[in-house]
């Protein structure tokens, strides 16, 4: 059986990793910190996946971001995901040749469909996440891209049509209200969406703690839940609650415990 | 023991790469060059990407017949990796009118997508072996590898077979004498892809 999913999500801006919450940022620190801190080779062993988003506001600087990745993924044996700010096939290329194994894309999806479409020709549909930021307003589901500032006409629904045409492999659908609260996801859009969803669907937006990612992962259209909680979730957060989620019967991936150094 | 990976352009090799290092390969390289690829121990065949442009890159750098003869003739050890095990095989629906390298007999086709099983098929999924594969050594059948594919081998029976379950069974990995295959990445399984690859580089040479 297909297993579900914990990913963590990084988010980089200007050289350091940060804190989101709800998109503004505070920063935590750079990759020396995280190493140091956090050992996060060692939390790699309880994730599925990694994914790392260029979140720069100012200087999107691709070529600092992809040395960044290419130092994370240095004996990390999982699957790597980056992106933020892709606007070209050159800025795919610097990417996958640095160590991700897949791309996440975002305003490309709504600005740039022509791209997406070459970029899932040339890479395969499998190695593309779309990702999609979006706000309840008044009781409509509201679509944000450029780093969550602008509000695009298509409501959720309709903009999952779109994308559906795009040939993407997974849908990353992430709660700009709930983003960095630790409140626990949205998943309030998941009964109407989901019959529109084709593709495997990751969420990302609030988790907390271990019951709201088995919350998260207990809806049947949910394949992944993604984290970009730095506080709640490195350090040893992560292998605690993977740990507990095993335990009570999650249906996750299960591997031995690393042994060779 | 030298390792060549197979440069004909398709994707990502840096965790490839990274996994070999860490298991302690002495030389790996990363090459198109036949003297280079004629005078390694093993070969890799990696892939990321679409069937059509895997066959078309492969021709246009004059590489099938260079892989026929390692693979065939000089029976080097092989691992075919994701898209690279595809192409090992005859035909792919992703690229109906490409002919595969016809290592190994089997065809491709689409995953039929339904509301329980999501085209594309990512994640981790358990593989089933018997416990006489070379590449499974020390594992147990039904430990978790990590997939990442929209096309799946199948109608293949007379070869040693992994098999997985998504919707319906397909050819997660094969051997057969010198030629091994992987649908999914033993470089992004974690420590059950550690296990698999030092398998293949403790491999006996045919």
């Amino acid at each position: 059986m297909l297993r579900k999913r914990v990913i963590f999500t990084l988010i980089y801006n200007d050289g350091n990793f940060i804190q989101s919450r709800n998109f503004r940022h505070q920063k935590v620190g750079n990759i020396k910190w995280l190493e140091n801190n956090y050992k996060f080779q060692k939390i790699s062993y309880s994730l599925d996946e990694l994914i790392i988003i260029n979140a720069s506001k100012e200087n999107k600087n691709t070529q600092d971001f992809s040395n960044c990745v290419s130092k994370l993924v240095e004996k990390v044996f999982i699957p790597v995901c980056a992106g933020g700010g892709i606007t070209s096939m050159k800025d795919a290329e610097v990417l996958f040749n640095k160590g991700a194994d897949k791309i996440i894309l975002n305003t490309a999806l709504y600005s740039n469909p022509e791209l997406v479409k070459s970029l899932s020709l040339k890479y395969g549909a499998q190695s593309i996440i779309a990702s999609i930021d979006y706000k309840k307003i008044n009781n409509k589901y509201c679509v944000y891209i450029n780093n969550g500032e602008d509000n695009i006409e298509l409501p959720l629904d309709e903009y999952i049509n779109h994308i559906n045409k795009l040939n993407v492999g997974e849908i990353y659908l992430n709660s700009i209200d709930k983003d960095g609260t630790g409140f626990g996801y949205d998943l309030s859009p998941l009964s109407f969406i989901q019959n529109k969803i084709t593709t495997p669907l990751i969420i990302a937006g609030g988790a907390g703690n271990s019951s709201h990612l088995i919350e998260g992962l207990s809806h049947e259209s949910v394949s992944a839940v993604a984290t970009a909680n730095l506080f709640n979730f490195v350090g040893d957060g992560l292998p605690k609650a993977r740990r507990e989620m095993i335990a009570l019967g999650v249906n996750l991936a299960k591997w031995e415990e690393y042994s060779k150094e | 023991m030298k390792i060549a990976i197979v440069d004909y352009g398709m994707g990502n090799i840096k965790s490839l790469e990274s996994i070999l290092k860490h298991l302690g390969a002495p030389e790996v390289n990363y090459t198109k060059n036949p003297e280079s690829l004629f005078s390694s121990d093993k070969v890799i065949l990696p892939g990321v990407g679409s069937f059509g442009e895997a066959i078309d890159n492969i021709e246009k750098r004059g590489l099938r017949a260079i892989i026929e003869e390692l693979a065939i003739e000089r029976k080097k050890t092989f691992l075919g990796i994701c898209l690279g095990m595809q192409i090992m095989a005859n035909s792919s629906e992703e690229a109906p009118d490409k002919k595969g390298l016809g290592l190994i007999q089997g065809n491709l086709t689409r995953f039929p997508h339904s509301k329980l099983t999501k085209v594309p098929h990512v994640g981790f999924n358990q593989v089933e072996f018997g416990n006489d594969s070379t590449l499974f050594k020390g594992l147990s059948s039904g430990c978790d590898f990590y997939f990442t594919h929209s096309f799946k081998l199948t109608n293949n029976s007379n070869i040693q077979k992994g098999i997985c379950r998504y919707g319906e069974e397909f050819i997660a990995a094969f051997e057969q004498e010198n030629l091994f295959g992987t649908q999914f990445h033993p470089e992004l399984s974690q420590q059950n892809g550690l296990a698999l690859m030092d398998n293949f580089l403790r491999a006996k040479q045919c």
